[in-house]
């Protein structure tokens, strides 16, 4: 089936079911791998993205109970609930304002408490402190729990949100969309159809979103591949995806704590799978955050183009045990990416290219010394 | 180093000096300079880039690779060489071992061939002996390789003789070369050649004179050495011998004992207008997936121009082909130093502390116990005992402990890397091979391979000023080997090494391994440079090493395991190193001092280790250090 598979990657033909099962139960991670850089290189050569962001979570208070999170806190006033202050949110951008991100993303736990004028109010706040930052905030789950917590729709959520700053919705909250996995490990958020619903109707309203997988529990390779079709139907009819982004799962203080710690192996097996099955998704995410800046190296050479940003200060992965450091300079993400023997580019949260950097003298000195053989050869020539 | 002249190196034998006549004089000496080595210091000259040409044996050329040859001159035979002979009390073909010098590689080659020739592919057993103590060998069933002088001096002394030249001759219908003018591609203009034919033509004028000085320097016979001189030795290399070579080359690739390798003339060069036709990358790449020796010209190439893929799904072929049971190994043993006291002030060393320093300690009995009860209690099989070289410690302190050691705990005992081991000897003023003995008798195991570092020493110099030379550590491990014991290789780049660099290193591990056959295992890591180290990291990163251990797997066609450095590298990167060509996850980490205060701390349990192997797609077996399992693979 693999020469099949190969040949539909050659003419750029979509792929099955069926083989992406295949793909996820090939032994050869690197042969699959192989296949998806050579998507990856049709669709982006050898650019490799990366923007300026920070995070912020304002809030760890939360009325769902998801089994693989170890970041929420179930009430406010429990031991570590934290709900911040807009004053303390705001913060976070003005002491970066000397050399400033241009991104916000911000995540938070569905807090059963607070108006949405806070969420209105936040957005404003930062647009004040840079009109131009770009603030992609709100899962599709924190959205459909804001329109019944208000009683609105998903569309007029939306609409108020934007009207304060939203520009774009991160992909979080996916997790599994299988009814199978999803009723055991988060039975009490937005549904599959319910989080496809909220991309669908952002869409509409010309708001481009991300969308992930959390992998690495207790789903099968089929809940894998389901959720990636069901994706991939949902993109053929809006177009509004930019990037997908696997996440592994991570087991510390969390509800599967007694599950197995993610592999590199099956991470990239993840990136690249992603890569082969999604062909209407532009961009792969190498999540550096969940897979460790160096196993996200070698994912630009299994399918992803794109490795996420700076990040400072992301605290959910770091909860779970991920041993990741909390942020990237600019300069070691354009390292890490040149040392993958890829072009670093920055690019702002809608992929527009903000600057590309040169591309690494590649690390093998062997270059000059070949050159230096062909300046030889030149000499006796000429 | 270079003062603009051709930097010239030439072996001294007296067969080779009609090359060289009056290359050291006026008019010759202002556009050449010429030193005279060994055959291996000669090509490594090359290798290194420490000489533009040199009068090289051929395999050491194949060795190499892509290396141009000087048309019209070579040290060969049509015949009977008479400097290169298999002697013995009986028929060759009945010999059961034959004692050779390992180092002479080129004629080992060829004995091998013509060997397998006349008895029809079996083959006698070879042990490495120096010249004289292989004909002291000669006995019973068995024989002894002899070359140079002692071959002259023991004509006549054998009732079974193999002249290696007349064998070929015979098999082949072709002339012999042993050795040829060999420089990199564009080292050498049309006048430099000239020189050296001019060079040759008074040499071979002066034959009758040389062989005069070498009779009253060695004894032997002036006409003996004349006729040598005048008819033994052939010195062309036109088209027949050309063919000789190529014939030899073919054979020798054929037989897996040399790199495929082709006869290319720097004036051919210099005729057409486009370089020798490059093989193809992709022809190159199946070569090294199929496991045929690399030159270290390929190892190089494919270095530079091979993809991550390329690089990894070759030496996964090669690893699969090895090891077809698709079985990873880890071995459950702890890295202990026993003590942080060191003289060598590594650059790169974040551990070491100087004698009399506050930091500086020494592991108590008492310590050291405890780690050892720990390993036994976790089902252990081992300890890499490792220091510091102390100043001050005896060779008795050594043998006391170990001696402690194997009778308290059963473990096996993987200890004192050779820059250990010549601390040793120097301190006590004994041999590298005393030094071994006296531990093995206490309890010594089996050697690491670490200090490896990059064996060129230029490198050397600039990062481990005070440690060995790169053929000093070679020469430990040559005679750990020699006496049964087995050792680990390793290969620390990422510093001031170049890519060129890391492929000698290969290549001289390769070579060894050719020799001894000692070496288990090899492990590769880069530089870790977190804190307290005082150079800066030159090439590495995480591509690099996959890369970096892919080709190793594809050099090192005579070294049977590959281990995949996690402890360096992180248990995920050491994961995808797997699939790079490593059948090895090397070992469950209880400590490891060096590295971890250079910044690396990873730490990985057994079953940590087997998730991570089985998720490669594996089965997990512990090993020993001798790479046999423990447990069945699962």
């Amino acid at each position: 089936m693999l020469e099949v598979i190969r040949s539909k990657v050659e003419r750029a033909e979509r792929l099955s079911a069926d083989e992406g099962l295949f793909l996820f139960r090939h032994p050869d991670v690197v042969a699959v791998g192989l296949l998806a850089n050579q998507v990856r290189e049709r669709l982006h050569g050898d650019r490799a993205y990366f923007n300026r962001n920070m995070r912020v979570e304002v809030t760890n208070v939360c009325v769902a109970s998801c089994l693989f999170c170890s970041f929420a806190k179930l009430e406010e006033g429990a031991p570590g609930a934290h709900t911040m202050k807009l004053e303390e949110a705001w913060a976070e951008l003005e002491k970066r304002m000397d050399d400033p991100p241009s991104e916000v993303h911000i995540v938070n736990g569905l807090h059963p408490g607070l108006p949405l004028s806070y969420y209105e109010d936040l957005l404003k706040g930062f647009k004040r402190i840079k009109p131009d930052i770009h603030m992609k905030c709100f899962t599709a789950v924190e959205i459909h729990f804001f329109a019944q917590l208000y009683k609105m729709t998903h569309r007029q959520v939306l609409e108020r949100l934007r009207a304060a700053g939203l520009d774009s919705l991160p992909g979080g909250g996916a997790e599994i969309f299988h009814p199978d996995v999803r009723s055991r490990i988060s039975h009490d958020k937005a549904t599959a159809d319910e989080y496809l619903e909220v991309h669908r109707v952002a869409h509409s309203l010309g708001i481009r979103t991300n969308s992930t997988m959390l992998y690495g529990h207790i789903e099968t390779f089929e809940h894998r591949v389901d959720h990636l079709l069901r994706l991939r139907a949902l993109q053929d009819e809006t177009k509004g995806m930019q990037a997908f982004i696997p996440l592994a799962f991570h087991p510390d203080g969390n509800g599967m704590r007694n599950l197995p710690a993610p592999t590199a192996i099956d991470a990239l097996r993840t990136v690249a799978v992603s890569r082969l099955l999604l062909d209407n998704v532009q961009h792969i995410k190498a999540y550096w955050v969940s897979m460790t800046p160096e196993v996200a190296q070698i994912a630009l050479r299994f399918g992803a183009d794109d490795v996420d940003g700076t990040i400072i200060h992301e605290t959910i992965y770091r909860a779970a045990g991920s041993r990741s450091p909390s942020g990237l300079t600019t300069a070691q993400l354009v390292r890490l990416i040149q040392e993958a023997g890829r072009i670093p580019v920055e690019r702002d949260t809608l992929y527009n290219v903000v600057h590309e950097h040169p591309r690494a003298a590649l690390p093998e000195a062997a270059l000059k010394v070949r050159d230096r053989m062909a300046a030889r050869h030149l000499e006796v020539l000429s | 180093m270079s003062d603009g002249r051709l930097r010239v190196a030439a072996v001294g034998y007296l067969n080779a000096r009609p090359l060289y006549e009056g290359l050291d004089r006026e008019p010759a000496s202002s556009r050449i300079r010429l030193d005279c080595a060994v055959p291996s210091e000669v090509a490594r000259r090359v290798a290194e880039d420490e000489a533009d040409l040199a009068l090289m044996p051929v395999a050491a050329a194949a060795t190499i690779g892509d290396l141009r040859l000087v048309r019209g001159c070579a040290i060969g035979a049509r015949g009977a060489v008479r400097s290169v002979v298999l002697v013995g009390e009986r028929p060759i073909e009945e010999l059961e071992e034959i004692a050779v010098d390992l180092s002479s590689r080129t004629s080992v080659v060829l004995a091998r061939l013509l060997l397998r020739a006349h008895r029809k592919g079996s083959e006698p057993r070879l042990v490495g002996l120096g010249p004289r103590e292989a004909v002291a060998h000669v006995g019973q069933g068995r024989g002894a390789l002899v070359i140079g002088d002692p071959a002259l001096q023991i004509e006549g002394r054998f009732p079974h003789v193999m002249d290696l030249g007349t064998a070929w001759n015979e098999l082949t219908g072709l002339p012999f070369v042993f050795a040829a003018w060999c420089g990199r591609p564009g080292a050498l203009s049309q006048d430099d050649e000239r020189l050296l034919e001019r060079a040759k033509q008074a040499g071979l004028e002066r034959r009758h004179a040389i062989a005069a000085e070498h009779a009253e320097r060695t004894g032997l016979a002036v006409a003996s050495l004349r006729a040598y001189l005048d008819e033994a030795i052939h010195y062309e290399l036109g088209d027949d011998e050309r063919r000789g070579l190529e014939r030899f080359y073919d054979d020798a690739a054929r037989a897996g004992l040399l790199p495929a390798a082709r006869v290319r003339f720097y004036d051919e060069d210099r005729k057409t207008t486009t370089a020798a036709a490059p093989v193809s990358l992709d022809a190159l790449l199946s070569r090294a997936a199929e496991g045929q020796r690399l030159s270290a010209a390929e190892g190089l190439r494919l270095g530079a121009e091979a993809s991550l893929f390329d690089l990894g799904l070759a030496a996964d072929a090669v690893r699969k082909r090895r090891h077809p049971e698709g079985v990873v190994t880890y071995i459950v043993d702890r890295n202990v130093n026993y003590t942080n006291v060191c003289t060598t002030s590594c650059r790169f060393c974040a551990f070491y502390r100087p004698l009399g320093h506050p930091e500086a300690w020494v592991l108590t009995r008492e310590q050291l116990g405890k780690k050892l009860q720990e390993v036994v209690d976790a089902g252990g099989v081992q300890i890499l005992l490792q220091g510091g070289l102390h100043p001050e410690l005896r060779i008795e302190w050594y043998e006391d402990l170990f001696r402690w050691m194997k009778s308290t705990y059963k473990l096996g005992l993987h200890a004192l890397s050779p820059e250990e081991i010549l601390h040793i000897g120097r301190l006590e003023g004994l041999s590298t091979r005393v030094v071994l003995e006296r531990l093995r008798a206490a309890g010594l195991d089996s050697v690491p391979g670490g200090g490896a570092e990059i064996l060129v020493d230029r490198v050397r110099r600039t990062i481990a000023k005070a440690k060995c030379t790169s053929d000093e550590w070679l020469g430990v491990m040559r005679v750990a080997h020699h006496m049964g014991l087995r050792s680990s290789a390793t290969m620390m780049y990422g510093t001031v090494d170049t890519a060129a660099d890391r492929v000698t290193h290969l290549v001289k591990l390769r070579d060894l391994q050719d020799e001894t056959g000692g070496f288990t295992a090899f492990f590769c890591w880069d530089f870790q440079h977190e804190r307290g180290t005082k150079i800066e990291p030159g090439e590495n990163g995480t591509l690099l090493y996959l890369r970096q251990q892919a080709l190793a797997r594809l050099m090192l066609d005579n070294i049977q395991h590959v281990g995949a450095s996690w402890v360096t590298q992180g248990p995920e990167v050491g994961q995808v190193a797997l699939r790079f060509g490593a059948d090895d996850f090397g070992s469950v980490m209880f400590e490891e001092n060096v590295v971890s205060s250079a910044g690396t701390t990873f730490c990985m349990n057994a079953d940590a280790m087997e998730t991570r192997i089985r998720a490669a797609g594996f089965k997990a077996t512990r090993r020993n250090v001798h790479y046999q399992w423990l447990t069945p693979p699962a």
